[in-house]
């Protein structure tokens, strides 16, 4: 049996909305609202939802980067969420996190032997800077990278270069988890699949759990073993990505996923198109927060959020209903020649 | 509609030649830097002034875009082609509410206003004009009366509901589909010849893109004029167009109807980009990669600009540019590998 990873319990992350003359609370920005999810090792989870969903807060709250406002985190047993001073370094330096932006996240300042000595002096993983300066050598060959450009600085990269160096970052402190939280949506789609098999070479070479966040449904198709979708703060369904992609159980889910445009003109499909938009995260909608844009909404959705439920063992589905979904997307029996 | 052009010292684009027949939907796709929107900038004279021109020609209907006067052109954006930018916040006026800023596109075209007033036979006061010929320019009160009622004509044909409290609103108090609609619906306000959309959907979220797209699909359907559709994204292409132009460091590498394309891509980096995407209907355990990345166009390659990065490249490759050359029927590609009989 593989072990669990991480655990997240009834996650919640709310954004105070302060205003007027006292800077009294009027509202919250309910970002996170409710999340569940489990990590097991070695495998990688896709977290995915559109924008405002919750993906990255949640993200960021297991890094606490960001202080939740609920819930629990519990790295391999420990709930990490109460943890301070050195007890929390300790473990933090066991998560590793890769930013959206390439050119946001690296210091212009700093060169990149700083970039990736730092974490480790840190964390004091190791005692002297040649051994420190050996190892940010031997990670930046890892990730396709060579030691000259160890003496350089952000600016002289291109935008995969950089989030190469990202990822070299992150695996600086030797993570257990890796967060990876939109690696590749800077990047045009030629240099998005070199760094898709550099993080799936790493994975397999370092042993890593990924918590792989994006809004590309097609790249987490590509990289999960299994998935969770979010909606407006809280998890909708989560189950292997085969039953995800091909029989989801959640209106959500299906509708997200046959809305995704596929390259292939021979293929043509039902598309469920959803009506509205995405309600404000300040409203969330009384019951089922999806209710809004379901087209299999009843008065009961309004009034009772459905929970989060195993349906098969893995297969967590939050939907008052057992609905019948078709295949969302056209199932491949004329298997594409590439 | 034909043009050799570059921008600048930056060789942005480079012999790009293309053909947009009426009332298809022609996709041009590509990385970032490859120089799509250039071309659709080009088409609609906006370059920015450090851009020029060095040759070429854009024909629309017979008259060259390139060698008109300002003021001609303002009349072809006006009525003739209209364009769609990726991002509806920068290019809605965040001061004016959309109603004014939609209405505006028909107070433009007085004649127009009281055609449209005599067919509908708005209420257009005491004055009483005649009909028909007669009728040139409306009082500004009635003209006025016939821009709302041809606006929210528009925004009932985007699908947006409740157009009369849309066009009191401001830009900010829209989402942004919504307000990707009221760019859409400012675009054909006035029908025109060519539709320009670059990037249209790639701001938006995946249940808001469909929306747009199921849109799109359905205005191409009730118009008769064409579609140049800008996008990196080939889902986008494989979806809505007709014909497909691929295009690579400022050059079009190769063009085909869309079916075509998909079944049967022919040069060398169309073939990687279709295999460098994670597609749902397919299993592969790797993603195969173009290695490298897309070149700075102030110093492009010799020869074929692909050719640091492809895998089939050979000595002519570095020497000689590949012309666009006719593979089968409908089918050009531009790549030294298909040239003499070797197709």
């Amino acid at each position: 049996m593989t072990q669990t990873v991480l655990e997240i319990k009834g996650l919640k992350k709310w954004f105070p909305i302060t205003g007027g003359l006292l800077g009294r609370t009027r509202g919250y920005v309910k970002a996170v609202d409710g999340v569940d999810l489990e990590i097991k090792e070695g495998e990688t989870y896709g977290l995915v939802g559109e924008s405002g969903s919750g993906k990255t807060t949640v993200g960021r709250c297991i890094l606490r980067l960001i202080e939740p406002t609920a819930g629990e985190i519990i790295y391999r047993g420990q709930d990490i969420t109460k943890l301070k001073g050195d007890a929390f370094r300790r473990v933090r330096r066991k998560f590793g996190i890769v930013f959206q932006d390439p050119y946001a996240s690296l210091d212009p300042r700093q060169t990149i032997k700083g970039a990736l000595t730092e974490p480790m002096k840190y964390h004091k993983i190791l005692e002297s800077e040649e051994e420190a300066v050996e190892k940010a050598k031997d990670l930046i060959k890892r990730v396709g990278l060579n030691e000259d450009h160890l003496y350089r600085f952000p600016h002289e990269f291109s935008g995969g270069q950089r989030q190469r160096i990202a990822v070299a970052r992150a695996l600086t402190t030797d993570p257990d988890l890796v967060i990876l939280d939109e690696p590749t949506s800077f990047l045009d789609v030629s240099v998005q699949a070199q760094i898709l098999n550099l993080l799936s070479d790493l994975q397999k070479e370092f042993n890593l759990t990924y918590l792989f966040i994006s809004h590309n449904l097609s790249v987490i198709e590509h990289m999960s073993n299994r998935v969770g979708v979010m909606y407006l703060g809280a998890m909708m369904e989560a189950a292997d990505k085969e039953i995800i992609y091909r029989r989801p159980e959640h209106p959500y889910t299906h509708a997200l996923i046959s809305a995704l445009p596929i390259p292939n003109p021979a293929l043509t499909h039902e598309r469920v198109i959803l009506s509205g938009d995405i309600p404000s995260p300040v409203n969330i909608p009384s019951g089922c927060r999806f209710r809004t844009r379901c087209p299999y909404a009843t008065d009961h959705c309004k009034e009772k959020e459905p929970p989060l439920e195993a349906r098969q063992p893995g297969h967590l589905v939050s939907c008052h209903y057992e609905l019948k979904l078709s295949a969302p997307i056209p199932l491949a029996e004329t298997s594409r020649k590439t | 509609m034909n043009f050799h052009t570059y921008a600048g010292e930056v060789k942005a684009l480079d012999g790009v030649t293309f053909l947009v027949k009426k009332g298809e939907a022609l996709g041009l796709v590509g990385e970032s830097g490859c120089g799509k929107s250039v071309t659709a900038l080009t088409i609609v004279g906006l370059l920015p002034e450090n851009a020029s021109v060095a040759e070429g020609e854009i024909m629309l209907e017979g008259q060259n875009l390139l060698t008109i006067t300002h003021d001609q052109m303002r009349k072809v954006r006006a009525t003739k082609i209209a364009m769609v930018f990726q991002d509806p916040t920068t290019f809605l006026n965040p001061v004016l509410t959309i109603g004014e800023q939609l209405e505006e596109v028909f107070l433009l075209d007085p004649e127009r206003l009281a055609r449209e007033a005599a067919h509908r036979n708005i209420e257009i006061g005491k004055e009483e004009p005649g009909r028909g010929a007669a009728v040139h320019k409306l009082p500004k009160s009635q003209q006025k009366k016939v821009a709302k009622a041809l606006s929210l004509d528009v925004l009932n044909q985007v699908r947006l509901p409740d157009g009369e409290r849309i066009l009191k609103q401001y830009p900010h108090e829209l989402s942004g589909g919504m307000r990707q609609r009221c760019m859409i619906a400012m675009a054909l306000a006035r029908n025109p010849d060519l539709f320009i959309a670059d990037e249209i959907t790639t701001a938006l979220d995946v249940t808001i893109q469909a929306q747009i797209l199921e849109l799109l699909r359905e205005l191409k359907r009730q118009l008769s004029g064409s579609t140049l559709l800008i996008t990196h994204d080939l889902g986008v292409v494989a979806e809505l167009c007709d014909r497909v132009a691929v295009m690579y460091a400022g050059n079009i590498v190769e063009l085909a109807e869309v079916k075509e394309l998909f079944a049967n891509p022919l040069h060398p980096y169309t073939q990687g980009l279709m295999r460098a995407i994670p597609m749902i209907d397919r299993k592969l355990e790797r993603l195969e990669t173009i290695p490298g990345s897309v070149p700075d166009l102030i110093y492009p390659p010799s020869g074929c600009r692909f050719h640091p990065r492809c895998p089939f490249a050979f000595e002519k490759c570095k020497l000689e540019k590949p012309e666009l050359l006719h593979v089968e029927k409908g089918h050009t590609v531009a790549c030294h590998l298909y040239g003499e009989g070797k197709a």
